[in-house]
Order: structure tokens, then sequence, then C-alpha cells
């Protein structure tokens, strides 16, 4: 009787597991890639573990490297300076990719040349970008100081890289340049989802394009524009390439970001235990940021 | 017309045919594992491609087919790190820089070479000039690499300037205030056209900045700690605050505002391709410039505005005292886990002995472009001697040079160097002032140095001194 009881059970039983069960390799994939690496880091930074020192850990140390980061003379200008870059960064690719975004929409002649050219710079590696902003802004000859002395302002005499007022602005610069496109190439395929007809009704009924802009194409393609926007902060707030290959963080501090510190610690003193530290400092940073973002974006969004 | 050809019988026996050949191969592959070969990973600096030229000469000579690979600075510590931490055989033979050579061999990531070059008789340690072995080969009495390029540090000027401009040429024993006021006897002045800079440095940080300012900072007898390494028992104690420290970085902010501003910025070569566009006056770098200056750019060939119108001498020295010169360069070692222990000490000799070095030296694909050696014979070389007639002055250079003295190789010397680095170059930048500079590096070192258990030091010593590296050098003749 028991048997014949139980036996009905057990499709419902499979089924109420079958979706944990699908979803498994997912969840085991996601938490071997970046839990485990996040975790182990958190471990690591915990412990005296300086590669020019030994192979392997020596001696758990508290909160040492924590303290060491943030007491180190560069940590605080590092997170100036990533600050500067991450937020000015976004808002002026958000801005100018905008801008593009608005013109291919209007399908001028040439817009599909454009489309195609735009996709370039982003294609390209940050650290070969690097190499060729580094060539323009070269003192000897290079393209960026001819063009701003022939415009009247003249680059430093240390030249745009190796002046303390400029260094920062020349990396920002060339990562605008190379990531504006991605922001018009999505804000560009957000516009397209507007309708034809929502547009055609609010010119019938005598909005300008400033109104149309900001009370019809701009709510409606809010919700990738956030999204971006919070990809391109963590981007930006993780820059080194190019602050590896324009400036190594100088003059000075002048430009170093905290990407660049990280790099340092990591994959030149090879201190595994700082650098762990230092992760986990930039993770909850970003991730504090990121949430307050968030918080303020997403408010009264429906889903 | 052409599907006709293709018969089902034809596609048959044409499959049949490729994957017979494939079985064959198959088969073939152990025979080619069998294959003697050395994985050889180095930097790409100016002697890699003379080297590089060479290659099938030891392949016909030995029989050994090399896989050669050059990378920047920086990724060749990465990747030689990376290899080492995971315990992995990724080359036979590897480059290492000076400093990095003690903190290899300590953690037993690259093998002593001792009972290889006894058992040599090829192998010729005696030709050697002892101090380029001192500065860049040797670790606690061990023979831990073999130096494949050494570098002094000496003075280049321009003749045409000076003779134009009234100004003697310098001769060796000269000081560095006489240095100074020379440059600034040629700073500004117009010359054929040209308006001159009195000399040019290398400011970028953090390593370049260090290698250009460890000469001075030699000369001016400034050391980094209390003990080390010529100590019984050596104490890590900074001195980085210390006066004639003091003086040193002074001289180099002083140095700088004889040079372009834009030098702030300058690596390695960016100062030697700057001396080469005919702009700067006078100025002391690697001995390896002596050579690259004369050519405008790298591997081009092609003759540069300032070549066969300068002059070389040794760098100045700081008053009465003697001169100490920085002696840096790169050699090639052997890793732990080399898979090819045999094949790479052929290698690593034949890489460094006399015939390839001068082979090295007489390759013209590029211009002549190393003339950076360390062994005795090849100064006296005739036909190197024909191409590089600077040879005889270069070879005195390296008489007393210590870079172990200039740039102490410690075992957390990266860490270091990056500290300092980056606060000479905040000093010429104009962010920090010399002293508040160097009491900034005196305390941060003081607390790496503690933090990494090195003060107080309690591992073993080992009193390195050049006269410690000629009994090696007698012990494995």
């Amino acid at each position: 009787m028991s048997h014949a009881q139980v036996a009905p059970a057990r499709p419902n039983r499979l089924r109420a597991w079958l979706p944990f069960l699908l979803i498994a390799p997912s969840v085991i994939l996601l938490l071997s890639l970046v839990l485990y690496p996040l975790l182990f880091a958190l471990k690591n930074s915990f412990y005296f573990w300086n590669l020019q020192r030994s192979a392997e850990p020596l001696q758990f140390i508290g909160l040492a490297n924590y303290k060491m980061v943030l007491s180190g003379p560069e940590f605080l200008p590092s997170l100036t300076n990533t600050l500067i870059l991450s937020v000015t960064g976004t808002i002026i690719e958000f801005a100018l990719g905008l801008a593009v975004a608005l013109l291919l929409a209007n399908r001028l002649p040439g817009m599909s040349v454009s489309r195609a050219l735009l996709i370039l710079p982003t294609t390209i590696a940050p650290v070969v970008v690097g190499f060729l902003f580094r060539y323009m802004y070269d003192p000897a000859g290079g393209l960026a100081g001819w063009l701003l002395t022939l415009i009247g302002a003249p680059p430093p005499a240390e030249g745009i890289l190796g002046s303390s007022t400029t260094a920062l602005a020349a990396i920002l610069f060339a990562d605008v340049w190379q990531w504006t496109p991605f922001f018009a190439i999505v804000l560009y395929a957000g516009l397209l989802s507007v309708s034809p007809s929502l547009i055609e009704a609010a010119r019938l009924d005598g909005a300008s394009a400033w109104t149309m802009l900001w009370r019809i194409k701009l709510p409606l393609v809010m919700k990738t524009a956030v999204i971006i926007i919070i990809l391109r902060f963590m981007q930006l707030f993780n820059t080194f390439d190019l602050v590896l290959v324009l400036t190594k963080g100088g003059p000075g501090l002048s430009s170093r970001t905290l990407g660049y510190t990280l790099y340092q610690q990591g994959l030149v003193d090879f201190n595994i235990g700082l650098a762990s530290a230092s992760t986990w400092i930039i993770v909850i940073m970003v991730n504090i940021l990121v949430t307050l973002y968030a918080a303020i974006a997403f408010k009264n969004w429906e889903w | 017309m052409t599907h006709s050809n293709v018969t089902r019988r034809r596609f048959l026996g044409t499959t049949a045919g490729f994957a017979g050949a494939a079985a064959l191969g198959s088969l073939a592959a152990p025979a080619i594992a069998q294959e003697r070969s050395v994985r050889v990973l180095t930097v790409g600096d100016p002697f890699q491609y003379s080297l590089r030229e060479l290659l099938p000469e030891f392949t016909a000579k030995t029989g050994i087919k090399v896989e050669f690979e050059g990378l920047g600075y920086d990724a060749l510590q990465a990747r030689l790190i990376s290899s080492f931490v995971s315990k992995t055989s990724d080359a036979d033979v590897i480059n290492v820089d000076q400093m990095w050579a003690g903190q290899y061999t300590d953690n037993g990531w690259i093998q002593p070479l001792n009972d290889f070059a006894k058992g040599d008789s090829d192998f010729n340690i005696n030709d050697f000039v002892p101090e380029t072995l001192h500065s860049i080969s040797t670790w606690r009495g061990n023979l831990v690499t073999v130096p494949v390029a050494s570098y002094s540090q000496g003075v280049m000027y321009r003749k045409s300037v000076f003779e134009k401009l009234g100004i003697d040429e310098p001769a060796a024993g000269w000081t560095w205030d006489q240095y100074k006021e020379i440059l600034g006897r040629i700073h500004g002045q117009e010359v054929d056209g040209v308006k001159m800079n009195g000399t040019v440095v290398c400011g970028a940080q953090p390593v370049p900045v260090v290698h250009m300012f460890s000469q001075l900072s030699a000369s001016l007898n400034a050391p980094w700690f209390k003990a080390f390494p010529g100590a019984e028992t050596w104490d890590f104690t900074p001195q980085m605050n210390s006066e004639n420290m003091k003086r040193a970085v002074s001289l180099y902010k002083e140095l700088y505002g004889l040079s372009p501003q834009e030098s702030i910025n300058y690596t390695w070569f960016d100062a030697g391709t700057r001396f080469s566009q005919a702009d700067i006056g006078m100025f002391y770098w690697w001995s390896a410039y002596f050579t690259l200056v004369n050519a405008d750019g790298y591997m081009t060939g092609a003759p540069s505005k300032v070549k066969g119108d300068f002059g070389i001498v040794p760098c100045p020295q700081d008053g009465t005292n003697p001169s100490r010169v920085s002696l840096g360069g790169w050699s090639l070692g052997m890793p732990s886990t080399a898979g090819r222990p045999e094949e790479a000490w052929e290698f690593i000799k034949w890489a460094t002995s006399a015939e390839t070095q001068k082979a090295m030296g007489l390759n013209d694909k590029f211009g002549h472009m190393f003339s950076d050696f360390s062994r005795e014979s090849l100064f006296a070389d005739s036909d190197l001697l024909e191409v590089y007639p600077f040879l005889p002055q270069a070879r005195a250079m390296l008489n007393g040079a210590d870079g172990k003295l200039a740039r102490p190789p410690a075992p957390i010397y990266t860490t270091l160097e990056g500290i300092f680095g980056l606060e000479l170059n905040k000093v010429l930048a104009g962010q920090s002032d010399v002293d508040a500079a160097l009491e900034q590096v005196n305390t941060l070192y003081t607390n790496a140095l503690s933090g990494n258990f090195m003060l107080p030091y309690v591992q073993p010593s080992f009193n390195d001194t050049f006269d410690a590296t000629k009994a090696l050098i007698a012990s494995l003749a």
C-alpha cells in the first residue's frame, strides 16, 4: 500500500527539483569564476604574501594589509584621480554619445558609413589606444601639441603627459575618444526603438525638438542609458592600461589611479597580500557607489 | 566538368592517403620530440637583436634548436615570476636583471651554475672582467648567472659644441661641480642655429629615473642601507635621508633644470635619442649608448646627427673622492624547473663566449649596436676596435665599478625602487622638495623592510665583497 502511495510522488519531486538542476551548471560556473577568486583574494588579504620573499603566504597579519593600503601616500591621490576620471569620463562620454546618437537617428547623408566607422575605436585594445595617443602627445612633433599651438593654447613645456596639470586630462581624452562611440551606438539602438508614431504625434501637437528630446526620447532610452552608465563607470574606475602606457601614474602622483596602484602592487611588486587588500577595498567602493547610483536611478521603475 | 573527375573511388583513395600520411606523421612525432632543443626567454634590449641573428650558428654547431622570445622589461619579470610560482618550466634559459639575481636564487627559482662552470674547460671564467661578474652574476658566493651584456656609465659630450663655445674637453678625474659648471655654460646657447640644452636626464618613474640617478648616489657615496651587501652581518636600516643622499638628489634636480623639461617623462632610450638629435651638450648614461647614439633611432641603421661628433669620458667624481661607477646589465640564468639543463648550459656558454660576443659586436644588420662586453679579451680585439674605437675607455670605466653599491640587490628591491622612483619623479615635478621626499622614502623603506621581515634581518648574511667574487672566480677556474 505504501508503494502505491509513494510512487506517484516521484514525478512531482523531479518536477520540483528540475529548475534547480537546470540552473545548477550556471550557478556553479558563476561561483567558480566570480566568487572563488574574490574569496581567495579575501583570504590572501589577511596574510603576508610577497612573491619577492616567498612563493607561499608566510604569516597571518590580520588587517595590516588594509591599514598599509589606506595609510599609503598614494592612496588618496589615486582615489581622487580615479573618481575624477570615472565621473567626468562617464558624463562626457554619455553626453557626447547621446549627441552622436541623435545625429545618427536623423538619417542624414553618410550616416551608414559613420555608423560603421564609429565602431572602430571600441574594437582597439586600450593598450594600443595608449600607444596611439602617446605618439599624438609626443612633445617632438605630436599631432595634439601642434593642434593646441595652432589654436593658441600651446602645451606645457614638460609636454602634455609630463605636466601635472594636463596628464590626467590627456588620459581622459584618450578614453573619451575610444568609448564615446560605445555610448553612441547603444543609445542609437535605443532611439531606434522609439515609435515614429509617437514622435509624429508630438510634432503634430507642436512639441519643439528640445521637448521631444527631453520628454519623449530621453525617458524612453533611459533604462538603456542607466545600464551602460553603470558599466562604463565600473570600467573607468578600474582604468590602468591607458595610465600604464601613457604616464605610469606620473608626473609624481598626478595621474595615478587605483587600478594602476593595484597593478603596481600585484604585478610589479608582487605583493599578493597587499594587492588582495586593495582589490577588496576597490570592490567595496565600487559596489557602494553603484548601489547608491542604482538606488537613485532605479527608483520608481517598473520592471 | 570538374565534378565528373571526382569519383567515389578517387575520393575514398585520397582520404585513405591523407589518413595514412597522418598515421605516419604520428609515428614520426616521437622522433621529433627527441630532437634537442632549448627555450630562451630574453628582454628586448639591443643585445637580444644581435644574438637572435646568430641562433642558426648555434643550432648548426650543437644540433640544438632554439625557441627564442624577447619581452619588455615589466612583462619579462611578470612572466618569470608567474612561471616560478606555478613551478612550470616556461623556459630553460632566462634573462636576469642584476637586481633580480639574489631574490631568484634565495627563493630557489634559479639554480647556481658553479658545477656547470667548474666542470667546463671551454667556459674560461678567467676571461670575464671580475667587476661584471661581481655586479651582475654572483650571489652569496655562488655564480648564479653569466653576463651577456654589461653596461657601465660614462659621459658623452658634443665635441663641436665644446669647441664653438670655447670649453675645454673634460678628462678623467674631473668633478661633478665642473660637470655642472660646463652644463651651465652650454644651456640656452645657440650653436649652429640650434638652441642647446645643457644635458638630458631620465625622469620617468619608477625604474628609469632610479637607473640614472643611482650613478650620482654611488659617486657621492650615499648608500641605501646601513650594512649591505659588503658586511659580515647585513643591516637593512635605510639611510635614504643621509646628507650625501640629499646632495645627490639636489644635484639631480639641478641637472633636470638644465635639461629639456619633457625629460621628466623620458625612459632609457628617450634620453639617448634626445642626445642623437644634437640639441644636448653633454649627458651621462649607460655605456650601451656610446654605440646607440650613433644611430637615428632604434634599429634603423641610419646615422644620427651626432655620429662622429661626440667624445666619451669617465663620469665625474665627488671632489677628491675616488670615482664610483654604476655597473649594470643582463645575464643568462637557468630556472630550477629547466627541463633541459644540459642544453641550457650549452646555450649560456655559447651566448656568453668570446666568439659569439665578438660576432654579436660585428653584426651589422641594424647598424653596429652591441659593444657591451664582459670578457677581457674583447676589449683588445683588433676587429672590434675598428668598429668601436672607444673600447679601451669603456674597459677602463669598468675598473672599480660596482653595481651592487649603486643599486643594492636587496630581496625586495623592486618595491624599494618603486618607492624611490616615485619620490624622485615628484622632486623633479616640483611636487615635493628634496628633504621631504627623502624623509618620505626613508619612512616608507622602514615600513616596507619591517613588513617584509628584513628589519631586523635574521636570515644568514654573506659578506658580498669584490674580494669574495675574486675568490669565487679562482675556485671555479
